[in-house]
């Protein structure tokens, strides 16, 4: 099966790669925004329709691991949609996230209501899930993931910048603040079920969704303090929610424009502390529960248990290497 | 679900596979496990999660003497989260030869080992919100802290126990939305169970009774139902449902409230400690899990059998606050303030005759002479107590004199006359009152000057330090202020034989199989520990028992339908 993967440069895309290559039946392409000196690697703004359906000539499938902006994701999906079906491209598999639930709260299955009130994110990624439904329509194959919060090795999101925070003070234990399950997942088991979803038979104008979290995930508070001992950020703090927001809303817009400000200079040498991100703070309190049967049992994901997936991530985030790695992962706010 | 309990229909007659009664740290525990395990649950909370007068007032009672124990309506709270609205946070575990039957501590013995109840210890420190399950400072504080005094190290008196502190957590506030959310839970505020309805013949529970204050009254006919009402108002259900039983439910040989315990404590005599202040660790430490822990002097578990002793433990403490001898201006500031103080924690600030107009200057003086140090501890109150998520759990004096008291904390002997009884008066809503009629013993004060006399000698042998008390004047240390307030134990004791105890080793009520208690009115004897951590344990453990219960019973039901 040939696939072309879709933002391969990215956490999971780059770790999709390498499980791909690891496979007997698969051969896969990486396409990005920036080339990279390999031979199986595509140079694609996946903006753009035409280009897309250029890349994707000859390929079986493709696997959409797009992050970026609001525009690059919807834009991303409705072009992607229309550059496969020019192109022959049978299946794709599509990258979503729990995210398309908005606000919701308790246990949350596939068949839940989409909601897109809760931001730019979520709303994006309700307009790309709309793009795969307009390829089944028109007789594509699409199969969605929606993951949780994607931590293992290389994750910014959910682990360096949190391992961070926790050095900091800034993050710790955050009682009702806190009270939300952290619906994590291993980088490793998204692309376990990217690779499943691949070959998921699918029957005509039907998408597979699967909601994808370990289902031993803990709640925030648990993950936080977890992750504190792990990488030594003792002893943990108690904060509650009004100290929380005022990092947010005072701390926060500062930072932001500061980080521009680098940028625009062209400074990568200064390391600014992470803002936090108002949004997150609505995340760790909300109580939504990611009902995961469908991918134990219909895709037949294995999970790497929590405390595996926790020494992962504790590991590579106290590695020399990894405070100083950013990816293209940590211009996203939102899961 | 939370809703009103006046927005069921009067006369209504609602079902659920289990009814919790009393929505406090057991019955929330208790709750949300079954729920987790996907069972219905019904929670009947007689307040809301504010405090709320004439509620409050169902608790008002009598008590046989005023010095001896505090009225039955202080230190527990008619509201969702329960008394844990007011606690003071301090967790540990009882220990292994807390569950034994013990010769010389009469009516002792649980029919389940320390070992039954462990599996559900590191759950209910989680849901305390008191860090890992570790009490012993070697292993759950930071590598390199030093001793409770340096070189001092005993096989009689241990000294690396630990004791763990909650921030104190509010069990209503923290899990209202857990339980708001968990789908087959549902939680009714305003519900008051004023009765127990057995059918007839007494050995199955019919229906419970539920009333409102506005007027509502509606039943509830569950499978299981358990009393999670606290140590005095279980007590009080059990023996005011009499339409079958006329003695009261699970009364049959008279066993219910009786065995009454509370604990035995107060600060005695003084431990100086010699070389410098810096050799002694009596406070706070912060476990790297972000928890305040504090050491605690015990008597090991075979010195205990030895020289037959009860549990007891011991703090390092500072003086007697209300005199003024102590030239602490913290100390002083603390006593004219006690008036700002709530009756729980202001109680141990009034004692003996009132204050004179010297006592007062004195104090006034003490405050003045030390301004320093009475800013600093203030400044310390404010930012890591009032404005903390997770407060510093009590007042601490810097150690300037290696001078202390010792703060001790006692099991205190079951004995039948004990006891907690109905009252001539009723309440609002037509219970009886309780009336309460704590005794301790002269065996309960000679155990506990025996425990301190192992520690005098210990600390002697060291050379480390020197403890010095009054004997004859132990019984008055530490009864000046009565029984120690808000542990209610033991009035639904657990056992194995109906004669001597009211529920089995499952805290079921021997003679009424779908009827159990939560709590620690079934704590057979009463520990050194508080007992808010293990009676949440206890909880868990019923959860479990109870969802084995009703999947065993649902079992056949599933064959059948798929025969």
């Amino acid at each position: 099966m040939k696939v072309l993967v879709l933002g391969a440069s990215g956490h999971i895309g780059a770790r999709l790669m390498e499980m791909l290559q690891a496979t007997p039946w698969a051969k896969a392409t990486g396409a990005s925004r920036r080339m990279k000196n390999t031979a199986s690697w595509l140079e694609v703004d996946s903006r753009d329709p035409r280009q897309l359906a250029q890349a994707l000539q000859g390929f079986d499938a493709v696997v959409n691991c797009v992050a970026g902006d609001a525009v690059s994701i919807a834009d991303g999906a409705r072009a992607l949609a229309q550059a496969a079906l020019q192109a022959g491209c049978r299946r794709i598999v599509h990258l979503s996230t729990m995210s398309v639930y908005g606000p919701a709260e308790g246990r949350v299955r596939e068949d839940a209501p989409l909601n897109p009130s809760l931001g730019w994110y979520g709303s994006a990624k309700c307009e790309a899930e709309a793009a795969m439904h307009d390829f089944a329509r028109h007789g594509g194959e699409a199969v969605m993931l929606r993951p949780g919060c994607v931590y293992g090795p290389g994750s910014q999101l959910w682990v360096g910048r949190i391992g961070r925070w926790l050095q900091a003070g800034r993050l710790g234990d955050l009682g009702i603040a806190g009270d939300g399950w952290a619906n994590l997942v291993h980088v490793d088991d998204v692309c376990q079920a990217l690779l499943l979803a691949l070959r998921l038979p699918t029957a005509q104008g039907k998408i597979p969704v699967f909601n994808l979290a370990a289902p031993d995930s803990p709640r925030w508070n648990d993950y936080f303090v977890d992750l504190a001992l792990a990488i030594n950020a003792t002893p943990v703090r108690r904060l509650g929610r009004r100290r929380l927001q005022l990092d947010a809303w005072l701390c926060g817009p500062p930072l932001k424009a500061a980080e521009r400000g680098l940028k625009l200079l062209g400074s990568h040498g200064v390391k600014l502390p992470d803002a936090l991100p108002p949004g997150l703070l609505a995340l760790w309190s909300q109580h939504i529960h990611l009902d995961t049967q469908a991918a134990t049992h219909r895709l037949g994901v294995r999970w790497t248990p929590y405390a595996d997936g926790l020494r992962d991530s504790a590991a590579w985030f106290t590695a020399p290497a990894a405070a100083s790695r950013h990816t293209l992962d940590k211009v996203i706010c939102t899961p | 679900m939370i809703r009103e309990a006046d927005s069921i229909p009067n006369g209504s007659r609602l079902e659920a596979d289990v009814c919790v009664v009393g929505g406090g740290p057991a019955g929330i525990a208790l709750a949300l496990s079954l729920s987790d395990q996907g069972h219905a649950v019904l929670l009947l909370e007689s307040g809301r999660l504010e405090p709320h007068a004439p509620t409050q007032d169902l608790y008002e009672g009598e008590v046989a003497d005023e010095q001896l124990h505090s009225p039955p309506g202080k230190y527990r709270q008619r509201r969702l989260g329960g008394s844990s609205a007011i606690w003071g946070g301090r967790c540990m575990p009882f220990d292994p030869i807390d569950f034994e039957t013990r010769a010389h501590i009469p009516h002792s013995g649980w029919p389940i080992s320390y070992e039954d109840l462990l599996p559900y210890y590191p759950r209910a420190n989680a849901l305390a919100e008191a860090g890992r399950f570790l009490y012993d400072a070697g292993e759950a504080l930071a590598p390199g802290t030093g001793p409770l005094i340096a070189g001092f190290d005993s096989e009689r008196v241990l000294s690396n126990g630990l004791e763990r502190f909650s921030c104190p957590t509010h069990f209503g506030n923290r899990y209202a939305r857990r339980l708001a959310l968990a789908p087959t839970l549902e939680v009714l505020l305003g519900a008051n169970c004023t009765a127990l309805r057995l059918q007839e013949g007494g050995q199955a529970l019919r229906e419970l009774q539920v009333r409102t204050l506005a007027g509502t009254q509606f039943t509830v006919a569950a499978r299981n139902t358990v009393l999670a009402t606290g140590g005095l108002e279980t007590a009080r259900l059990l023996l005011a449902s009499r339409d079958v039983a006329p003695q009261g439910v699970g009364n049959t040989h008279d066993v219910v409230g009786r065995y009454y315990m509370c604990h035995i404590a107060g600060n005695v005599g003084t431990l100086t400690v010699h070389g410098p202040t810096s050799d002694v660790r009596h406070g706070y430490e912060i476990s790297p899990e972000g928890i305040y822990c504090r050491r605690r002097l015990s008597i090991a578990a075979g010195e205990q059998q030895r020289l037959g002793l009860a549990n007891a433990v011991a703090r390092l403490h500072f003086p007697r606050i209300t005199d003024p001898a102590h030239r602490s201006g913290v100390l002083s500031g603390l006593f004219l303030a006690r008036k700002l103080i709530s009756y729980e924690y202001s109680k141990r600030l009034k004692d003996g005759p009132p204050p004179t107009a010297a006592v007062y200057a004195r104090h006034l003086r003490n405050v003045l002479a030390d301004p320093l140090d009475t800013t600093g501890f203030l400044a310390h109150w404010l930012s890591k107590r009032t404005l903390a998520e997770r407060k510093f759990p009590s007042v601490i004096l810097r150690n300037r004199s290696n001078r202390f008291s010792l703060e001790v904390h006692g099991e205190q002997i079951p004995q039948a006359h004990s006891r907690v009884t109905l009252a001539g008066g009723t309440d609002a809503l037509g219970m009886p009152r309780l009336k309460v009629d704590w005794r301790y013993s002269r065996a309960d004060i000679d155990s506990l000057g025996a425990s301190l006399d192992v520690m005098a000698e210990e600390f002697a042998r060291s050379g480390k330090a020197r403890f010095d008390y009054n004997r004859h004047t132990l019984e008055e240390d530490v009864m000046r202020f009565g029984a120690y307030g808000g542990h209610h134990i033991g009035t639904a004791r657990m056992g194995t034989d109906p004669r001597s105890s009211v529920v089995d080793a499952d805290c079921r009520v021997h003679s009424v199989r779908n009827l159990f208690v939560a709590g620690s009115a079934v704590f057979p004897t009463s520990s050194q520990a508080n007992p808010t951590l293990t009676l949440i344990a206890l909880s868990l453990r019923l959860g479990d028992f109870l969802s084995r219960q009703l999947r065993a019973e649902r079992a056949p039901l599933q064959m059948k339908e798929a025969a």
